[in-house]
């Protein structure tokens, strides 16, 4: 059942997450991740079998930690320096599907200025669906599916946490 | 004032305001993409009758169609009529093309079959079929087209290399046949389309603008691309005609590096090669891989991707790409080439963001560039590493250590071939 104490605790920590990500606080974002952590990002909508289809970014674990690690070398040149962005969550439902994992959906937009190169400022509209279980008494994260507005068209760098 | 290529693309420079011009790309669009031969897609995004694709051929969208005989066709992807777009998706399947303007529909063969009230028409339905390329040749389900008609045999084109570099990759299958239809993911890069083909076939960029994936995870680039001529044998490729290679076979250490397993955890397609093509054979393309390649003017193959570079405007372009899948192969097999591609090539990926990034960084450099500077000295592009100890062989093939700018000098050999052809108006 989703209790307004529920609600409230899966609001803010999607706001901390977005926070983490938006500022590249690396490490703290990867501390609110579970072992098994999925993060999905589809050339298209949110359906079908992602491990059968192509993806912008379809990272198990391992593969995230490598990201992360990539983007700690402070040699990643498409993040030197680090984009300036902040994203807007909203749109927020939370449902406890009762397998033991809290459900979350949410609509984002990002704003990032493409410091490293052109100076754009590239705008990421989406909806994210989220996962979240309890480990040790704290919310931990083990999906985040990422549903760009653009999804079909194609995109610039996306080389931050989205 | 027309362009002369002659004096701005020289053996061992090129001028920067190739980059950004917009008069050389409206030409380059017309002599490389129009009245040349350029790569479309492959057959296997279009397996039943009736399947289509949308493709850019430069500037001019279209539409790659497997018609009722199972012929592959490539047409405008623009009514006869008043110009509409006739396909919005990037794929589908259709008996017909319909036009939302005024109902006028095409076969799969660009024939005008049916309009509206049509006693309105004195004229011959034969004269208002879509536009269509000229010329398609298929090698292996890769689909080539010339729209205009008139660049030769596709044979002239590729010369013998083009053919063997996708007989190369195919052959690594197998059935001997790979697949294209997993789609294909649009990198929008704000640069000339010209600084692909070069970071494509570049080996001497990869320990500097990659040394964070060197540093971050184990990649056999460190192995065939990083430290230069002191610790790898590759080779710097360039066939003619502006098909160019980066020839790691040399430099592995491993057999199956270039997939990054060891034969354990990929027995079933060894196997399956080996029952096709024989022990021998296997061994070696095992230890070999797919080659990195770029066939001029936009197609790249870059081991187990397949990429078109597309050109959008003299400062915009999309790098699409998408990940070869192995026909015959164990479960799971091709799912690691799809996370294999994932991890390399893309927006998101960890290496082609950083190749994005400095041909942005390219871009903003070489924008203030102005032609008439040429002969001022200001504004040239350097491209003479290796010209000294470059080799070429019987068959006039160039070639030199990888890191050595033999690939990008055979680009820009083979775009001055075709360009200046252009006479003046």
């Amino acid at each position: 059942m989703t209790t307004p104490a529920l609600r409230a605790e899966v609001e803010a920590f999607l706001y901390r997450e977005a926070r983490l990500a938006d500022e590249f606080q690396l490490d703290e974002w990867e501390a609110l991740l579970t072992d098994d952590f999925h993060y999905w990002v589809p050339a298209g909508r949110l359906e079908g079998e992602p491990a059968d289809q192509l993806a912008y970014l379809n990272d198990n674990r391992t593969r995230v930690a490598t990201r992360i690690r990539q983007l700690k070398t402070g040699k990643r040149l498409s993040q030197l320096p680090l984009s300036p962005m902040r994203r807007v969550i909203s749109n927020i439902e939370v449902s406890d599907p009762g397998d033991g994992e809290v459900s979350a959906t949410a609509n984002f937009v990002i704003y990032e200025l493409a410091a490293q190169s052109s100076r754009e400022l590239r705008v990421w509209p989406g909806h994210v669906q989220y996962r979240l279980r309890r480990v040790d008494q704290t919310l931990r994260m083990s999906a985040k599916w990422v549903e760009l507005v653009t999804a079909d068209i194609g995109q610039r760098n996306l080389t931050f946490l989205i | 004032m027309a362009i002369d290529y002659g004096q701005l693309v020289q053996g061992d420079r090129i001028h920067a305001s190739l980059l950004h011009d917009p008069e050389a790309f409206a030409e380059e669009m017309e002599e490389i993409f129009f009245r040349g031969w350029a790569f479309v897609g492959h057959e296997s995004e279009i397996k039943s009758q009736g399947d289509w694709v949308t493709r850019h051929l430069g500037n001019e969208s279209v539409i790659m169609v497997r018609e009722y005989d199972d012929s592959v066709n490539v047409l405008a992807n623009r009514c006869a009529h008043r110009g509409t777009a006739l396909c919005w998706e990037h794929r589908g399947n259709s008996s017909f093309f319909q036009c939302t303007y005024h109902n006028w529909r095409f076969g799969l063969d660009g024939a005008l079959r049916t309009v509206p009230f049509p006693d309105g028409y004195s004229k011959p339905k034969e004269e208002l079929g879509l536009d269509r390329a000229g010329q398609i040749e298929i090698h292996r389900g890769f689909v080539f087209a010339n729209l205009d008609g008139t660049a030769g045999a596709l044979s002239e084109h590729l010369g013998a290399a083009g053919y063997q570099l996708i007989d190369r990759l195919c052959e690594l299958s197998p059935t001997g046949r790979i697949d294209l239809s997993k789609g294909w993911i649009a990198h929008r890069v704000q640069s000339n389309w010209k600084l692909w083909p070069e970071s494509d076939s570049d080996g001497y960029h990869v320990g500097f603008v990659h040394a964070s994936m060197s540093a971050s995870t184990d990649t056999h680039y460190d192995e065939v691309a990083v430290g230069g001529d002191a610790v790898s044998s590759s080779r710097a490729v360039d066939y003619g005609k502006g098909h160019l290679e980066l020839d790691w076979r040399p430099s592995y250490q491993t057999e199956l590096s270039w997939l990054g397993v060891n034969r354990d955890k990929v027995k079933g397609y060894c196997e399956a090669l080996t029952a096709r093509v024989g022990s021998e054979s296997a061994e070696q393309m095992l230890w070999d891989g797919p080659p990195h390649a770029f066939l001029f003017p936009n197609l790249f193959l870059g081991e187990l991707v397949v990429a078109i570079v597309e050109p959008v405007g003299p400062g915009e372009m999309i790098h699409r790409h998408t990940s070869v899948q192995f026909e015959g192969v164990e479960e799971g097999f091709n799912q690691r080439l799809l996370r294999q591609t994932e991890a390399a090539v893309g927006p998101a990926s960890f290496i082609t963001s950083d190749d994005a990034v400095t041909a942005e960084r390219i871009q903003a450099g070489v924008s203030g560039t102005r032609r008439s500077w040429a002969e001022e000295n200001r504004g040239w592009i350097d491209l003479s590493r290796g010209l000294h100890r470059e080799q070429v062989d019987e068959a006039g093939t160039r070639s030199s250590d990888a890191s050595d700018e033999t690939t990008n000098r055979g680009f820009w050999h083979r775009y001055l071939e075709i360009m200046s052809r252009r006479v003046s108006m």
